[in-house]
């Protein structure tokens, strides 16, 4: 397969729109074809735990009402590629500092899990918006 | 927003949630769990993971969560049959370690 398969989305900042992206995800698949289980299975989680996080820090941060953020899916026979943004306040994280929560913790595992899933997980904020980029490269 | 059965047995009591278990799902799931691990009275619980395609990291959080408050009581909460993503998961975050997944209902009811 050469050629690129995309999907997009734009979604409220909100719980339920976690799961507009886990479906668009299965749509892309649908589209992809086989892609091998434990590569999907992986950068699935990892995009889960972004969407996830932007929607927890706009909440926390202030607010998510009226908010919208975007999701680019890019995919080919070489690599998946995932892009969110979204125009909540900057994230202000460094993701080389992040560490995996310990066995008891109830939270705090997110960015590490996503990081731990994908081949490459990007953070930046530019013109004013949080920019998240993630890659998988497929077997 | 994800459906539960509940099994009780006579060495405990099975919760078997369908669908996925993530942030939209984490927190009313932790509060049916709670429930059964209470009615449970120290009997273990075990949550049959057969048909949850998808679990994030609120998910672990609420299984985390259930752990302890099931050993705090005197209990245990055991998991069973993941899938392939969540013991993916399980694996990536440690918690494989403390969860301790076993490939069947009846192998977790036994210990």
């Amino acid at each position: 397969m050469a050629e690129m398969v995309t999907r997009s989305l734009v979604a409220a900042v909100s719980l339920e729109s976690v799961e507009a992206v886990y479906d668009l995800l299965g749509s892309w698949w649908d589209e992809l074809g086989d892609v091998a289980p434990r590569t999907r299975f992986a950068f699935e989680t990892a995009v889960v735990e972004i969407a996830g996080n932007i929607v927890e820090h706009s909440v926390a941060a202030q607010g998510a009402d009226g908010r919208h953020f975007t999701l680019a899916l890019q995919g080919d026979a070489r690599l998946l590629r995932a892009t969110f943004q979204d125009d909540a306040q900057p994230a202000e994280l460094d993701l080389s500092a992040v560490t995996m929560a310990d066995a008891d913790s109830e939270d705090g595992r997110g960015l590490a899990l996503a990081l731990a899933s994908v081949d490459t997980l990007e953070y930046r904020y530019e013109n004013g918006r949080n920019i998240w980029s993630l890659e998988c490269r497929r077997e | 927003m994800l459906d539960l059965d509940i099994d009780v047995r006579e060495n405990g009591r099975v919760v078997r949630p369908h669908g996925r278990l993530t942030m939209v799902s984490a927190r009313p799931f932790r509060e049916r769990v709670t429930e059964e691990i209470a009615a449970a009275s120290g009997a273990p619980v075990v949550v049959d993971l057969s048909d949850v395609a998808f679990i994030d990291s609120s998910g672990l959080g609420a299984l985390v969560a259930c752990l302890k408050t099931a050993r705090q009581g005197g209990g245990d909460l055991r998991l069973a049959a993941p899938s392939e993503q969540v013991t993916m998961v399980l694996g990536l975050t440690n918690l494989d370690r403390v969860l301790r997944p076993r490939a069947s209902v009846q192998e977790a009811l036994d210990g």
